[in-house]
């Protein structure tokens, strides 16, 4: 008879989700799908405000990556007034999205990823946690710690608040750089680079030992879609859109970002709220592509920084040829990233014209479409708004990093429930490394609720007649 | 005594600003030496390096689990079974668990909260009840950092 495993909530991602794993009657997975659970509905609530609400309205969109809709909104809000920001205005803009990736990557990487990495995907969950890791790893942990803390500090400088900055405005910032916190903030990276670059030595040490992982987690080919520079680099603000095939292959290059409505259309299922946007070429749902640190820096043909560029070099060669297809080296990208976004900011602080004093364009509104697309830590990140007249929202549509992973997402989940999970014979760690692809992609779901560590987890196993014929319990002590 | 004040709750949600109001009220204060303010929206991960750099934390909250207006003061411990299933913010026992292991100390802590009596959007905009409770909890924090934490009156965590 056929059953159903369900994994509710995931743990150590941001927000609540459940995966269901359809078995045959053998026990073998058929089926398996990423549910998210809750709804929020931004877009609607949004409708009949004034547009110059909306970056602080949508930075509430998320406690863990507020900077990345603060830029993205903001951008579409530059696009309403139809200017160029002051060219100082989009460097610290810049330096705030880098810090912003710097303190989310070390959550992802230290506090979410870091217990499987370090004590493996069968040992005893009691251990494999946070605290684990304090008490066994405890440099890596307070590594961890710090780099949050320098990105963090970095934002707060720059926007005077931690959670929900209003530093970024419409049409630049409100205010400039002082020579005393460039200094103050120029101190800090040193210390931040060599933890990025020492912690990117260690994770080398570790990939070897997940060969069979990497083999099996989200490696189906997927197309790639990133932001670029002119030039094809690494970008994380502003830039053009590329989209690289499984097999090399620019598909779609220097894409203007008012045209991402020809590269991407959205599809929903009636199994979970988030949207399952899909490359409109390509039709739903083969027109799969995954977003975030790995199809950044698959889609770069270099960094533009010194660290970065030989981590990226070494990036390439987890695999023979092509771009590297399995989600998790996820995990390596986003270390590099890391690198790249220290040494860009020290890079973009100490230009001299980081302490010109013009940082802001103003203007009124002048077009009735804004369309703004900034890097997020997990990917590209869509603001698209239609105003009236008088500058009232009336259309709202935003595409949130994870959503574009989410057709991935199944797909992996999938792929590793099909190698790992045994359905006669349920064993914690193979339900583990469903979940585990899942950290691999770094979801933020809700943005505002977010599941972590020792979160209750209770399996059922149920015949088609709902009688539970297994049953594997995680309690809250793990 | 080197102190660190610590208020933290939402400050859309009510009486969930209670704790950043308190803490933004010290950080406008002439402060003794060695005493700092700090609101925040939540506890986050990096704060435990603030917490090791103290010989004393107040943490500023407000509560749903006593009567609107009630102001509480407890002496705190680490406590990392209170592991929050929450992947970016903290609890304060959980954060001084984490200061304990990462750092082998734990500075002397203090969780002053007031229970609040509505919880609706509303921006630092605090209900009479929760305004009362701002003034006493003011006075509470003062007497622990004048005081050194002696003569308090505490209630059961």
């Amino acid at each position: 008879m056929s059953r159903t495993i369900s994994i509710e909530p995931v743990t150590r991602i941001e927000g609540h989700a459940r995966i269901s794993l359809h078995l045959d009657d053998d026990g073998a997975v058929t089926d398996a799908r990423f549910h998210l659970t809750q709804f929020r509905g931004f877009e609607k609530f949004c409708e009949g405000r004034p547009y110059r609400e909306m970056p602080a309205l949508t930075a509430r969109t998320c406690g863990i990556c507020p900077v990345s809709h603060l830029l993205a909104s903001n951008k579409a809000c530059d696009h309403l007034l139809a200017i160029s920001i002051p060219p100082t205005a989009e460097k610290l803009r810049r330096i705030m999205n880098l810090a912003q990736f710097l303190q989310s990557h070390a959550l992802s990487f230290f506090h979410l990823s870091s217990p499987d990495l370090l004590f493996g995907w069968d040992s005893d969950p009691a251990t494999r946690n946070i605290f684990g890791v304090m008490r066994n790893y405890p440099e890596l942990a307070r590594d961890g710690i710090r780099l949050r803390q320098i990105g963090q500090t970095i934002i707060e400088t720059l926007g005077g608040k931690k959670i929900h900055p209003t530093w970024v405005v419409p049409g630049g910032v409100n205010e400039a750089l002082t020579i005393e916190k460039r200094d103050a903030l120029l101190a800090l990276l040193p210390e931040a680079l060599d933890i990025a670059r020492r912690t990117y030595t260690f994770f080398k040490t570790l990939v070897p030992k997940f060969k069979d992982e990497a083999n099996h987690f989200g490696t189906v080919p997927t197309l790639f879609l990133s932001l670029v520079t002119p030039q094809g680099n690494l970008e994380h603000y502003d830039g053009l859109l590329r989209i690289k095939d499984a097999q090399g292959r620019i598909v779609e290059d220097m894409v203007p970002l008012e045209d991402y409505e020809r590269l991407i259309g959205e599809a929903v299922e009636d199994f979970s709220y988030m949207k399952f946007p899909y490359y409109k070429p390509q039709g739903y749902p083969q027109g799969i592509y995954r977003v975030g640190p790995l199809a950044r820096l698959n889609n770069a043909q270099a960094c533009g920084t010194p660290y970065a560029d030989v981590a990226l070099a070494e990036f390439h060669m987890l695999q023979e040829s092509g771009p590297i297809t399995s989600s998790f080296h996820y995990h390596y990208a986003r270390l590099v990233e890391s690198i790249y976004a220290i040494e860009m900011m020290e890079r973009h602080l100490k230009d001299p014209s980081i302490l010109d004093a013009r940082v802001r364009a103003r203007a009124r509104s002048n077009r009735n479409v804004g369309i703004g697309i900034s890097e997020a830590p997990r990917g590209t990140l869509i603001h698209h708004y239609r105003i009236d007249d008088d500058g009232l929202i009336n259309w709202v549509n935003l595409i949130i990093a994870t959503g574009h992973n989410n057709l991935a997402m199944n797909q992996a989940i999938l792929q590793v429930a099909e190698a790992y999970v045994d359905g006669n014979n349920l064993q914690e760690g193979m339900l583990n490394r469903v979940e585990a692809v899942i950290r691999c992609f770094d979801p933020c779901l809700s943005c505002a609720s977010h599941a972590f560590g020792q979160m209750p987890l209770h399996i059922e196993l149920k015949n088609a007649q709902g009688t539970v014929i297994d049953t594997l319990i995680r309690s809250s002590q793990g | 005594m080197k102190t660190l004040i610590i208020g933290y709750g939402s400050p859309i949600r009510g009486d969930d600003a209670i704790g950043p109001l308190v803490a933004d009220h010290f950080a406008r204060c002439e402060l003794p030496p060695g005493v700092s303010a700090l609101s925040r929206h939540i506890l986050t991960a990096e704060l435990v390096a603030d917490l090791a750099a103290q010989e004393r934390v107040i943490f500023v909250d407000a509560a749903i689990d006593a009567a609107p207006g009630e102001v509480r003061c407890q002496r705190l411990t680490p406590n990392g079974d209170t592991l929050s299933s929450m992947a970016h913010f903290l609890n304060p026992q959980e954060l001084l668990a984490w200061c304990a292991a990462l750092y082998g100390r734990v500075p002397e802590s203090f969780l002053i909260s007031a229970g609040g009596a509505s919880f609706d959007y509303a921006n630092y905009q605090l209900s009479p009840l929760a305004q009362q409770a701002f003034t006493q909890m003011v006075a509470q924090v003062q007497q622990l950092f004048i005081a050194d934490g002696d003569g308090l009156n505490e209630t059961a965590f």
